[in-house]
């Protein structure tokens, strides 16, 4: 049986192992045929939408692998915004409207609130949080 | 509409979770959610009355957990056994709260559709 789930990364993209456990969670979600409503980034998560890590050429880049998974399934990649500001994780739009002149989110990720969370949970049958 | 439970289990201060689970604890009240707060193992620090943050430049965000009933997050549970390890009696606490046992807090998370833990 099909089941809708939303995902919540709370890990960042180095120094902890959550993202990469949420991406590969995700993946086989979406190859056993289940459907994802999102994956939200939450608390320390918001870091897997930095563009500005540049890990060594021989080591894993999950941030890709992220951006990859979204790209091949369309699959919404979603900030907390807040907690992103709060983190210097910040998009176009932000850096704009506060006068900055860099940015480090692109749009694979989509800044949004905490009631994205909360519709996407109201709408999933499962929150897997990692 | 669904049962969401948050679970705070870590000490304020040290990290933001505890900040960033009552954040999502009011949004999710705010956005029709049945709501129900548990405090438990070193969360239970939480709810320890007279805490000034700003002198190690947190934010007071304590102080936002006497608006839980505002949100008409009436189901606030502290864990008997953490409350005990920590020293807090009923007269040390900020806010009123249930208090149960290990087996009540069980019975609680099986109840409820989705548990957050932070």
């Amino acid at each position: 049986m099909m089941s809708k789930f939303i995902i919540q990364v709370n890990g960042p993209a180095y120094g902890s192992s959550a993202s990469v456990n949420a991406l590969r969670f995700t993946q086989a979600t979406l190859q056993s045929g289940h459907d994802v409503v999102c994956v939200f980034f939450y608390q320390d998560g918001v870091y897997n939408s930095t563009d500005f890590n540049l890990p060594a050429s021989d080591e894993y880049d999950v941030i890709m692998g992220w951006k990859q998974l979204a790209a091949q399934h369309q699959v919404s990649l979603v900030n907390c915004v807040s907690a992103a500001l709060r983190r210097g994780i910040v998009s176009q739009l932000e850096a704009q409207e506060n006068g900055l002149s860099h940015w480090n989110v692109e749009s694979s990720f989509i800044m949004g609130g905490l009631g994205e969370l909360v519709t996407g949970i109201e709408s999933a049958d499962r929150l897997i949080c990692f | 509409m669904k049962k969401i439970c948050i679970l705070f289990r870590s000490a304020p201060h040290g990290t933001t979770k505890g900040r960033e689970a009552l954040d999502l604890a009011l949004l999710s009240a705010s956005f029709e959610q049945e709501v129900s707060v548990v405090f438990i193992d070193e969360g239970v620090l939480h709810l320890l009355k007279d805490q000034q943050p700003e002198l190690i430049g947190g934010k007071d965000y304590l102080a936002t957990l006497k608006a839980l009933p505002l949100y008409d997050i009436e189901a606030v549970f502290a864990c008997k056994q953490s409350l005990g390890d920590y020293g807090l009696s009923h007269g040390l606490l900020s806010i009123p709260v249930t208090i149960l046992n290990d087996e009540a807090i069980s019975a609680h998370l099986k109840v409820v559709d989705e548990v957050l833990v932070f």
